[in-house]
């Protein structure tokens, strides 16, 4: 099979592919079957929005993805690399550190570190110097809007600005993937149009492939392409044209 | 400053038990270390408090307690031979009974005799000076009034912790070994919790019968022109005595002096299980701690993970928490055992911590938190990135 993804590619270009994917789970003396042979595929400069009812198998899906969890048939071929699941898990682990960055529905930062700090510790990780990660860090935390709040703990912070240190702690690494797991749901309105925003920027200006899974159909209105899943089938895969000025107000 | 260091200052709570569960290892087995150690101080503590520079023992001798140490009279001069020795005196030194002695009214009836309580007889241990200005063997802080008044015949000085053991007060009378002396001086810093211990001049102590007079006299203490150049001396006079006897400086001599307690084995086996328990209560509750205290951020480590953030430097970020934890906790037995040890020379038992004591023990409880961390690391194999996805 000819690889289709690439690591620098332009808009358009694909950045994951995966065929056949299938993930079953023990449900006492039953497997329950959550991916039934997904084909999926990203591209560069894509907020593509994977949506379905919960254990649909969206979130399943992204595991997969993006080498947390190991489905049992199928192969994903991301960025530059032919078929990720045949490398060492050291391998996987350095393929995120080098190329993705993850959002989650809880926000997930250490308790002990300035908004500055949860982002340099990950930098840092990655090798860059004190003051390298430390510059980066800053320009990530103003990118989202949160520059005077360089210095706060998590404590201070509101959930917005938590899921907004969460993003610039995974936009920091300029990862060329971004995998966002239901960003918005604990957010209000307000906060939720900030992060989507965010994260449609990723992908226009940066060119990352987003890949956003969420159940709220309000977020479609930022997306170029929804897929749909239930049961484990993916069963629509629409473009669509995003709107980059639409509102999410929960008055709306 | 690190993401472990942080997270230690900041939960600081959260890691109070390990750290004083390690605080309280260190504790018993500094205090108890330290205490024998003590045992050994109050038996020497006036020779190491004396102005001697270098001490010459026997050269088999191995310590001032614990076997024999004296040498023939005849090295005095020996000695003195060196251009930089300006005094030698023998150590001398006995024990006996000594009682305190009540003043009865005869005409007192026998249970109001009973009632004002029996005299006291204990055994101590006997300790000298030469009363002549500036000597040798004169602990240095003692004043200059004690010597005068221990220069008086048939005059003792105990430390004021002896006081209620020997059941006298100052210039109260008492028998020594039959014979009537005075006590003129009471002495502070000088605890024996083993045996008392009283002072008297060399003159005193011949003059009860005890003193060295025959051709073996105890180890001799040496003072010097310049102190600071005991080591340098001390190799002369053994290459001078070409193995007739061996000459400590007394900071030497003072370390021996604590190590010869542990060649009692019971005390070995006492500190051995005082190890052993700490050990095994230290590692067990430092280990839960960190156990608990990884798993409350579990998730947070969880997304490191998904960040891509391997496996081994989590458990380096472990491993970096335990070993603060380790210090911290170093630093709280320090401390406590400190408290202890006030506590204690109110009561007249002295827990020594010598710098080595304390390093071996830091170290130990740094080894114990650095084992916990290993023992914790199973924890980190629940962050599993994918279970953050619901």
């Amino acid at each position: 099979m000819t690889l289709h993804t690439t690591a620098q590619g332009k808009h358009g270009d694909y950045a994951i592919e995966a065929k056949g994917l299938r993930k079953r789970f023990k449900s006492g003396k039953s497997f329950v079957e959550v991916l039934k042979g997904v084909d999926f595929d990203a591209r560069h400069g894509d907020l593509t929005m994977v949506m379905g009812p919960s254990g649909s198998g969206k979130s399943t899906l992204i595991a997969a993805l993006s080498g947390l969890l190991r489905p049992e048939e199928g192969r994903v071929d991301a960025l530059d690399v032919d078929d990720l699941w045949k490398l060492s898990p050291g391998k996987i682990d350095k393929f995120r550190l080098d190329h993705c960055g993850f959002i989650f529905q809880g926000f997930n930062l250490f308790p002990a570190l300035s908004a500055l700090q949860q982002v340099e510790t990950v930098l840092k990780f990655q090798g860059l110097s004190p003051d390298a990660a430390r510059k980066r860090a800053t320009l990530a935390l103003e990118e989202v809007g949160l520059k005077p709040r360089l210095h706060q703990r998590p404590a201070a912070l509101s959930g917005g600005e938590k899921q907004r240190v969460a993003i610039a702690r995974a936009l920091a690494k300029d990862p060329q993937i971004l995998f966002a797991d239901e960003p918005t749901s604990a957010l209000d309105g307000e906060n939720g149009q900030i992060v989507i925003r965010l994260l449609r920027r990723a992908a226009s200006e940066h060119g990352a492939a987003v890949v956003c899974v969420t159940h709220d159909p309000r977020l479609e209105e930022w997306a170029d392409r929804v897929i749909k899943i239930e049961d484990g089938v993916i069963i629509s895969d629409e473009r669509r044209t995003p709107n980059p000025n639409a509102t999410l107000a929960s008055h709306h | 400053m690190s993401l472990a260091l942080s997270t230690l200052l900041f939960e600081w709570r959260r890691y109070m038990a390990a750290v004083m569960a390690l605080a309280l290892s260190g504790l018993l087995v500094l205090a108890m270390t330290g205490v024998f150690i003590g045992i050994g101080k109050g038996f020497t503590a006036t020779i190491e408090r004396s102005s001697a520079d270098i001490i010459v023992m026997q050269p088999g001798a191995t310590s001032l307690i614990g076997g024999p140490s004296g040498v023939p009279r005849r090295f005095i001069p020996l000695v003195y031979n060196n251009p930089a020795v300006v005094e030698v005196q023998p150590l001398d030194g006995a024990g006996g009974s000594f009682q305190s002695v009540k003043n009865v009214d005869p005409t007192m009836s026998q249970a109001e005799r009973a009632r004002q309580g029996a005299p006291r007889q204990e055994f101590v241990q006997a300790s000298i000076i030469d009363t002549t200005p500036g000597s040798v063997t004169i602990p240095t802080d003692y004043s200059q009034e004690l010597v005068d008044a221990l220069r008086q015949p048939y005059t003792v000085a105990i430390d004021e912790t002896a006081v209620t053991k020997l059941g006298v007060k100052l210039g109260d009378k008492a028998l020594y070994n039959g014979q009537t002396v005075t006590v003129v001086g009471i002495t502070r810093g000088y605890p024996n919790m083993m045996q008392a211990t009283v002072i008297m001049s060399r003159d005193t102590l011949r003059m009860v019968g005890q003193a060295d007079t025959g051709p073996r006299v105890g180890p001799l203490m040496v003072k010097l022109r310049d102190p600071a150049s005991a080591e340098r001396v001390a190799a002369e006079l053994n290459a001078a005595g070409d193995g007739q006897w061996k000459a400590w400086t007394r900071q030497e001599l003072a370390d021996a002096n604590q190590m010869a307690m542990f060649e009692e084995g019971i005390l070995v086996i006492i500190i051995g299980g005082c190890v052993v328990l700490g050990t095994i209560i230290g590692v067990a509750i430092t280990w839960q701690t960190l156990r608990g205290a990884i798993m409350a951020n579990i998730k947070e480590f969880a997304s490191l993970r998904a960040l891509g953030v391997g496996m081994g430097s989590l458990n380096r970020i472990v491993m970096e928490l335990s070993f603060w934890v380790g210090c911290v906790g170093v630093l709280a037995a320090i401390l406590l055992t400190m408290g202890v040890q006030w506590l204690a020379m109110t009561g007249a038992v002295i827990i020594a911590l010598p710098p080595l004591l304390l390093i071996i023990v830091g170290g130990g409880l740094i080894l114990i938190a650095m084992l916990s961390g290993l023992l914790s690391l199973g924890v980190l194999k629940n962050s599993q990135p994918a279970d953050l996805l619901r």
